[in-house]
């Protein structure tokens, strides 16, 4: 592999139900371009939380369809890991002008899991796919970053 | 959710009184909306536009002539209306939260018939909790916020953020110049099938 596609929360909210087109076209485009999207774990926490207001979404049906899946635990030992992750969190703490310590950590998690598989060599090339452009631009050093707006 | 205000004044107390219809119907607020973006619409227009029948049409423009909210522009034969400006501001019951009503929340309120995420949101939050959120959703728009920061400070799950922040990137694109970057789902081509 080398290339790999980060998932944030924003992409599963935005294909909806399976039965949405727009699911259908995502998963479609996976399989045809043989695309796995990792979820950091923190995401896929956020992603399958009960939450009653919500309807759940179909990210266990896209790992059982085989174009998701789950990253393992991120390696903090790994300096570049740990690094990415406090860029992200001042980055993002600096585009709303708060404490670092007090931005959720899986904006940051995303960065990390690109840089822990770029430093290892495993790829050559990171897509992340956020709808958070503070994110998306505290990530730019670490990957090449699509937004999936859903305009 | 109850609505106060500290002026005594009629005119207020009856401009209030007519947002609030508007704000309770969303099919008012739709047709508020629509004359919001036109310079004059006929009934014509209305229907037409909004897909509306002819008695039904009349009867919306009527009412919000009737509350003062748009107005007759052009009186010859087709008659054109369009919307007067509204910037209210609300105090909820418990006095401790304020939110003005505006064009935008209008137009957000409107599309609660056609966005579920934004119904179920507003059956949440009441329509003050909607006004919050659309701050947010031109923050989030600016790249100043996350969905992650809005959940965090307004206690509620960060899917639930998400989504009512998606619902609403529309309506903040359509009211406010905010460039749009990155690129779209809907560069995938959505209406081809697997034909394998």
């Amino acid at each position: 592999m080398s290339r790999l596609h980060v998932a944030d929360t924003g992409l599963f909210v935005a294909m909806g139900q399976p039965s949405n087109s727009r699911y259908q076209a995502v998963g479609r485009f996976a399989r045809r371009n043989d695309t796995t999207f990792v979820l950091p774990e923190r995401v896929y926490d956020e992603l399958t939380a009960n939450d009653p207001d919500v309807e759940t979404l179909p990210v266990d049906a896209s790992i059982d369809e085989g174009w998701t899946t789950v990253a393992s635990p991120l390696e903090f030992s790994d300096p570049v890991v740990s690094r990415a992750m406090d860029g992200v969190q001042r980055y993002i703490a600096n585009a709303d002008d708060r404490p670092a310590d007090e931005v959720e950590r899986a904006d940051a998690a995303l960065a990390a899991l690109a840089a822990q598989y770029l430093s290892a060599g495993a790829v050559t090339e990171v897509y992340i796919y956020t709808t958070d452009i503070a994110a998306g631009k505290g990530l730019k050093p670490y990957s090449r970053v699509r937004d999936t707006g859903t305009q | 959710m109850s609505r106060t205000t500290n002026h005594a004044d009629g005119d207020i107390v009856r401009d209030l009184l007519s947002v609030a219809d508007l704000l309770e119907e969303p099919q008012l607020a739709r047709l508020y909306s629509y004359l919001a973006d036109e310079d004059g619409a006929t009934v014509q227009d209305v229907m037409d536009e909004l897909e509306l029948a002819q008695g039904t049409a009349y009867s919306y423009v009527n009412r919000l002539v009737d509350a003062g909210v748009i107005k007759v522009t052009q009186d010859e034969q087709p008659r054109q209306y369009a919307a007067r400006e509204i910037d209210l501001t609300v105090t909820t019951a418990a006095g401790d939260r304020g939110y003005t009503i505006t064009p935008v929340l209008i137009d957000a309120v409107g599309r609660r018939e056609t966005n579920d995420d934004i119904d179920t949101y507003i059956d949440r939050h009441g329509v003050d909790g909607l006004a919050t959120a659309l701050t947010y959703a031109v923050a989030r728009e600016r790249g100043e916020v996350t969905h992650r920061l809005m959940a965090e400070d307004l206690t509620i799950s960060p899917l639930a953020a998400e989504m009512i922040l998606q619902a609403l990137r529309a309506v903040v694109h359509d009211h406010y110049d905010i460039e749009e970057v990155g690129g779209s789902l809907n560069e995938l081509d959505i209406d081809d099938t697997d034909s394998e």
